[in-house]
């Protein structure tokens, strides 16, 4: 008996010096430890067209300049491939090392277990030029999952060129009301005789328009619980303003509007200078200009002014993340730390992820923008805001994609605007059940 | 000697088999085991696995029964997948079937420059499921697209076709049609086989053209049409990359293009619910073999095997 038990006693210490053993092979080293000398080869993904990518690789090379014995190797693809590919390398166990990561995905993620928690690599990692606000943005249950890139804030955007070729006065925006944008657009679709609309209809890409009605009345998406706490009358509301656009005229009929939505940027209405005013990022200013060659302007959402708060607020445009299955997480934190506070890195990437979120590097590449980042950069700095909506909860990630199912079903008058609400807010709320 | 009277002799033991050759077989064909075990049944077998799991793709499976099933009952999404897949399926494949068969009846007659024009034929259906043609779709059905312009030629206003969920099915129904090339093939070659003298002999008996068609064609084409009908039901069934490009991932508008193996791709790898979408994978087996037998088991009453 004693022999048999001891024997057993023998077996489980062997058995956890291995397991032991094997998991520290398997982590590598630790995100706190000190950068190696080795060679070390770091993968870093991120979604973008072109300018990005080569702003990127610029800044790549410039990180591996200062770090001879670290190879950043880039990986990019479009938003749709982006999350796609991710969650195969994820279920790979093959995950980059370093990703950009999205406010819609990074609870998923880090919920899931599959962020480092950048705390932990905290001497390598600066981030007292960050807005705490903005920084708890990428913070999830106290920890650190995601350093914001840039932040980002809705707007309207409006093509002054072809107000002007209408003469229709440009509105005030520090008053209008989203009744204001209808009239507008309205008269826009009359004056050119419906070869130009007036509204490029919200509410088919994302669920912004959604969610800026709901700050309004000072509800929300989700409540800190993580429990969907919109509205069936917000959401009523919202769905019957994007019908009448649609039935006023305002809008383009709904087969144009849907496939303008899914065609990207350079197609879509405001770029193509068929629509007068369209609900955008302030920082696609520029993208937007290059792209119509006409005369835009920011405006302030409408509704700001009649309702309990502004429905505005910093919105970070995406973060840093690391895999918590980085085999070199010290490093992989230095890289994000170079991405976040090198002005000379920054001098190459300037707004093309957002206006900076880091308020030292905005204040130093504030000489170097172009006059459509600048604007932006005002708009940010001028445009007042309410305190933040919180993170897109584990699960949610698909609420873009199940709000675009039920504009369509309304558009096309497959569901009434009572039903998509009911519909949405229950759909929604299984989702994030279904990831607990 | 012809290929049967070699696997006679094969059989009889009249041709030794070097031992040599089973190795050096062997080592030819070991690329495809490890492909065929590792890339195919080894996965296969673990979504069997998974879909008795709740499976996120990054933390481990967790046991949960028989509940990934009994979603397939009540998820309504799946049931408009399900609707949206049996009209493409039950539509598309009668009409390419049919189009194949006229083509290769037409090329049949002895046209000078036969394989340019079987090579034509064919071509789409190389590219049929390739994700440049229905990028090309999205483009020729498009509000500005070329049908609309066509029908514009004749006073005909048109619509956006893939961006209305009443018509957006019916463009990859076409696609699908217009996919006909290789049943086509196989028709042509079918009725190669179909020895000339019984339509003199017919002729001579003063039988039509009609009735030639519908007494000797048919049944002697019948094990191909049949063939053909088993092929591109599974076939279609498993159509993903039209739906998936069309609809840019979505299978809108409003779910209309939503196939069946879409919604098992959007379970899997935009909800990251592996266990649901693999259970998924093994009801359309069912489905599918399921048809499949049905046309086996009804094949009796009209298939016709000359010998």
């Amino acid at each position: 008996m004693l022999t048999g038990s001891r024997r057993g006693t023998a077996w489980a210490v062997l058995l956890s010096l291995t397991a032991s053993l094997l998991a520290a092979c398997g982590s590598g080293s630790e995100a706190g430890g000190e950068l190696t000398t080795e060679q070390v080869t770091l993968r870093f993904t991120w979604w973008g067209a072109d300018d990005r990518h080569k702003r990127t690789q610029q800044v790549i090379d410039m990180f591996q300049k200062k770090h001879p014995n670290i190879t950043v190797k880039g990986e990019f693809k479009e938003w749709n491939g982006y999350w796609d590919s991710l969650a195969t390398t994820m279920a790979a166990n093959d995950a980059p090392d370093i990703m950009q990561m999205d406010e819609l995905y990074i609870a998923s993620y880090a919920e899931r277990g599959a962020l480092l928690d950048l705390n932990e690599g905290k001497k390598h990692l600066d981030t007292s030029n960050f807005d705490d606000r903005a920084l708890a943005t990428g913070t999830i249950g106290g920890k650190r999952y995601g350093v914001p890139v840039g932040l980002g804030m809705y707007s309207i955007i409006a093509n002054t060129d072809l107000l002007a070729k209408y003469d229709i006065p440009l509105p005030d925006d520090t008053k209008w009301s989203w009744d204001d944008l209808k009239r507008i657009g309205e008269q826009v679709t009359k004056a050119s005789g419906g070869s130009v609309f007036g509204v490029q209809s919200p509410g088919i890409n994302d669920a912004a328009g959604l969610s800026i009605r709901a700050r309004q009345q000072g509800k929300a998406m989700f409540d800190a619980d993580a429990k969907v706490a919109l509205t069936q009358e917000v959401a009523r509301d919202y769905w019957q303003y994007i019908l009448d656009l649609t039935k006023s005229g305002a809008a383009p009929p709904p087969s144009v509007t849907i496939e303008k939505a899914s065609a990207g940027l350079n197609q879509s209405a405001t770029a193509t200078g068929t629509a007068a005013f369209g609900l955008w990022w302030n920082t696609q200013l520029t993208a937007l200009t290059a792209a119509s060659g006409a005369k835009l302007k920011l405006l302030r959402l409408p509704g700001e002014t009649q309702g309990v708060q502004p429905g505005a607020y910093y919105k970070s445009s995406m973060f840093w993340s690391v895999s918590a299955r980085s085999k070199h997480p010290a490093e992989a934190t230095a890289f994000v730390n170079f991405l976040a506070n090198d002005e000379q890195a920054a001098e190459v990437l300037l707004t093309e992820r957002g206006v900076p979120a880091n308020r030292k590097i905005r204040e130093a590449i504030g000489g170097r923008l172009k006059d459509t980042d600048k604007a932006a950069k005002e708009y940010l700095d001028t445009v007042p805001v309410s305190d933040p909506p919180r993170t897109t909860p584990n699960g949610a990630s698909t609420l873009d994609t199940i709000l675009k199912r039920h504009t369509e079903d309304v558009l096309f008058g497959r569901s009434t605007p009572d039903q998509a609400a009911a519909s949405y807010i229950r759909e929604v709320q299984s989702e994030v059940d279904a990831a607990r | 000697m012809s290929a049967l009277d070699e696997l006679r002799q094969l059989r009889r033991g009249g041709v030794q088999v070097r031992k040599r050759d089973n190795r050096a077989a062997f080592w030819f064909l070991a690329p495809w085991f490890a492909g065929l075990v590792f890339i195919t049944v080894g996965p296969v077998l673990a979504s069997f696995a998974l879909g008795f799991t709740k499976y996120n793709l990054i933390q481990p499976p967790r046991f949960i029964g028989l509940d990934n099933f009994a979603r397939v009952l009540s998820d309504e999404r799946l049931h408009n997948a399900l609707r949206v897949t049996f009209t493409y399926v039950l539509v598309s494949v009668p009409l390419q079937l049919a189009c194949a068969l006229g083509v290769a009846l037409l090329l049949d007659r002895g046209l000078r420059g036969l394989p340019l024009y079987r090579s034509a034929f064919y071509l789409p259906s190389l590219l049929g499921s390739s994700v440049a043609i229905a990028v090309l779709w999205t483009q020729v059905f498009g509000t500005e697209g070329l049908v609309n312009r066509v029908l514009g030629l004749f006073g005909v206003e048109g619509r956006g076709w893939i961006s209305d969920p009443d018509t957006a099915l019916s463009t990859l129904i076409v696609l699908n049609v217009w996919t006909f090339g290789s049943p086509m093939i196989i028709f042509l070659a079918g009725l190669r086989q179909i020895p000339a003298v019984y339509y003199e002999a017919a002729a001579i008996d003063g039988a039509s053209r009609w009735s030639q068609f519908w007494r000797i064609t048919m049944p002697l084409l019948s094990p191909i049409l049949f063939f053909n009908l088993v092929l591109q039901i599974i076939h279609a069934f498993q159509s993903f990359t039209q739906a998936f490009v069309v609809s840019g991932g979505t299978g809108g508008p409003s779910d209309s293009t939503m196939f069946y193996t879409l919604y098992l791709y959007q379970q899997g790898f935009s909800r990251f619910d592996m266990g649901y979408a693999s259970a998924l994978a093994w009801f359309l087996l069912l489905i599918i073999a399921a048809f499949t037998a049905v046309n086996f088991w009804a094949a009796k009453y009209w298939v016709f095997y000359d010998d």
